[in-house]
C-alpha cells in the first residue's frame, strides 16, 4: 500500500564482502571490532534497519519495523506534535495515508529512508560520507570537509548535511528541508524549520547505532530523539528499486 | 553554463520531465584543485593521479562541449550505425513519433550510455573497491565495481545494468551488461536490448577535460559493435542539486507524438 510498486522477486546478489572478518566456518564475524579508517571508525557497509521479532511467517524480503509506520513508536507518549500537526496526522490516518508523497514515488527524504526495509550502503570517503539507498536508487551526501551549513540552502527532501567526529561518533547536522515531508506512514510532518542531528556509532563489525534528533519547533512542542539501529547486511549489495517503474498504485489510491 | 544547459535540455529532451524551480546554485570552492593566480580553477593543468598511480577521475563533470543526449551518434555519419533491420524501423518510428514512448518520461534513469550524455552534472567518487557515479539527473547513482569481480552471469535486468571496471594505463575501462530489454541510448531512441554490452573508457585529458570512448555491442539490435566519443567538462566549485523527476511531472500528458 505504502511502498508502491515493489520489484519482482529479486535474484539477490551474492558476493562476499571483501575484507570482512570471518569465523572458521566462513561466516562473517559480526561481533568483531568495528573497522577503522584514517584513525576513525569506518561506517562503510550495507545496512538494514533492526526489526523486532518477525512473525511466524518469517520476515519476508523486506522486514518492517514499527518506526516505518510511526517514527515515534518507541517514544513514550508518542511524538510531541503541535496541535495543528496532531490534527494533520489524525486527518492523514483517517484518509489511510492517501496523500503520502512516497505513494506517488516522490522521495522519502533522508530521515524516513532510515526506516525503510530495503538496505542502504554507506561509503566513507575523504571529505564526505555518501549514503546510497536501494529504495528509490537515490543518494545523500554528508560533507565532512569542515564547511558550515549554508545560510539559505535550496529546500530539498534530503536537506543539506555536514558531519564531524565526536570521539567515535559521527555527528551529522542537517537543515534545508522543504515543507511537506512525511516522516512516516502515519504522516508525522516535518517542516522547513527542522534541524536534524544524527549520531552514528558503529559499535562492532555488525552493528550501527543511529540516533536521530528532530528539532522542528513549527511542528513539535520540543525536540525529540528516536533510535533507528541498523545491522550489517553482508555478502550482498543493493538492488535497484525504482518506485516509478511500472507503477500501478496511483490509479487505485482512493483513501476516504 | 548549467543554467543554459537546463534550457537546452528542455528543448532537446522533452523527456526529462519536471525541472526544479529556479535553483540557487550551490557555490562552494573545491578543495585542493589547481588555480590560476586570479583564483580561478586552472582547467588546463595536468590531469591528477591517485597516490597509487591510478588515474584520478574524481570530480563533478558535465557532458560537452556539444550536446549528445539527443543523438549519441551525432558525430557519426547517418548511415554509420549498423542497425539490424527491425532496430532501424523502430528508431525511425521513434523519430516520427517524437520519442513519445521514451521511458524517461516516467522518470526512470536514462541508462548507459545515456546517463553519460544527459546535460546535468554527475559526480565521480572512489572507494577502494568501487567507482560510484552520483547523477544529479533523477538523483540516482551507479556503482562500478573495481575489486576484480566478474559481471554476474544472470543479473537482474535494470536500466543502468551491472558495471565492473578495471584500470588500463590512463583510463578506467567500464564493462556494463544486464540491461532491460528496452533501453534508449539517447532521446532520439537508438535502441538497446538485453543483449547489450557497453564498454566505456573514461580518460581525463587534463584537469578540466575528460572523454568517454563508448562502444555499443548489441548483436540483437546492431550487426556489429559501434563507437562514439563523448567529451566531458569539469564543473568546479559547485555541488549537485536534488533533481526530483517524479515531483510535479507534467510531461506525461504532453507526450503526444503521433
Amino acid at each position: 500500500m505504502s511502498g508502491a510498486a515493489a520489484t519482482l522477486h529479486g535474484q539477490w546478489l551474492n558476493y562476499p564482502t571483501p575484507g570482512a572478518p570471518r569465523l572458521p566456518d566462513g561466516k562473517i564475524n559480526l561481533s568483531a571490532p568495528a573497522p577503522r579508517l584514517a584513525g576513525k571508525p569506518d561506517l562503510s557497509g550495507v545496512w538494514q534497519l533492526d526489526t523486532p521479532g518477525c512473525g511466524p511467517e518469517g520476515c519476508g524480503d523486506y522486514p518492517g519495523a514499527p518506526e516505518f509506520g510511526d517514527l515515534g513508536a518507541q517514544v513514550p507518549g508518542g511524538l510531541p506534535y503541535q496541535p495543528w500537526a496532531a490534527d494533520l496526522v489524525k486527518q492523514r490516518s483517517a484518509t489511510i495515508g492517501r496523500d503520502d508523497p512516497v505513494a506517488r514515488c516522490r522521495p522519502a527524504g533522508a530521515i524516513r529512508l532510515w526506516t525503510y526495509p530495503p538496505p542502504r550502503k554507506i561509503l566513507q570517503l575523504p571529505g564526505e560520507v555518501v549514503i546510497l539507498s536501494e529504495r528509490d536508487v537515490t543518494f545523500r551526501q554528508i560533507f565532512m570537509d569542515g564547511r558550515p551549513l549554508p545560510n539559505d540552502p535550496e529546500p530539498s527532501f534530503n536537506g543539506y548535511s555536514v558531519g564531524k567526529w565526536q570521539g567515535d561518533t559521527l555527528v551529522v547536522e542537517s537543515t534545508g528541508y522543504r515543507d511537506g515531508i512525511w516522516l512516516d506512514r502515519k504522516g508525522s510532518p516535518m517542516t522547513n524549520a527542522a534541524k536534524v542531528t544524527e549520531r552514528l556509532r558503529r559499535v562492532n563489525y555488525g552493528r550501527l547505532e543511529v540516533q536521530v534528533t528532530v528539532d522542528d519547533a513549527k511542528a513539535y512542542t520540543k525536540p525529540w530523539t528516536v533510535t533507528l539501529n541498523q545491522h550489517l547486511f553482508p555478502d550482498s549489495d543493493l538492488l535497484d528499486y525504482y518506485c516509478q517503474d511500472n507503477e500501478k498504485d496511483d490509479a487505485h489510491m482512493v483513501g476516504r | 553554463m548549467r543554467r543554459a544547459s537546463f534550457h537546452v535540455a528542455v528543448v532537446l529532451a522533452c523527456s526529462a520531465a519536471a525541472l526544479p524551480a529556479h535553483a540557487q546554485w550551490i557555490k562552494y570552492p573545491s578543495k585542493g584543485i589547481p588555480r590560476t593566480p586570479d583564483g580561478k580553477p586552472n582547467l588546463t593543468a595536468p590531469a591528477p593521479k591517485m597516490p597509487d598511480g591510478r588515474p584520478d577521475l574524481r570530480g563533478i563533470w558535465m557532458p560537452g562541449p556539444g550536446t549528445y543526449v539527443g543523438n549519441i551518434a551525432k558525430d557519426l555519419k547517418p548511415d554509420a550505425i549498423p542497425f539490424q533491420p527491425w532496430a532501424k524501423t523502430l528508431y525511425e518510428h521513434r523519430q516520427e513519433t517524437q520519442s513519445k514512448d521514451d521511458p524517461t518520461g516516467w522518470c526512470v534513469p536514462g541508462g548507459v550510455p545515456r546517463s553519460d550524455a544527459v546535460p546535468y552534472p554527475f559526480k565521480i567518487i572512489y572507494t577502494d573497491d568501487e567507482v560510484v557515479i552520483l547523477y544529479e539527473a533523477v538523483h540516482s547513482y551507479r556503482q562500478i565495481f573495481v575489486d576484480g569481480r566478474q559481471a554476474p552471469k544472470d543479473p537482474n535486468p535494470n536500466w543502468l545494468g551491472y558495471s565492473v571496471g578495471h584500470w588500463d594505463g590512463d583510463s578506467l575501462v567500464v564493462e556494463t551488461s544486464g540491461f532491460v530489454e528496452n533501453s534508449w541510448l539517447d532521446n532520439g531512441g537508438h535502441p538497446g536490448t538485453q543483449a547489450m554490452h557497453v564498454t566505456e573508457r573514461f580518460r581525463r585529458k587534463d584537469f578540466g577535460h575528460a572523454e568517454i570512448f563508448i562502444t555499443i555491442d548489441d548483436p540483437k539490435a546492431y550487426t556489429k559493435p559501434w563507437s562514439v566519443t563523448l567529451p566531458l567538462q569539469l564543473q568546479p566549485d559547485t555541488e549537485l542539486l536534488e533533481y526530483i523527476c517524479t515531483e510535479n511531472n507534467k510531461d506525461l500528458e504532453h507526450l503526444v507524438g503521433k
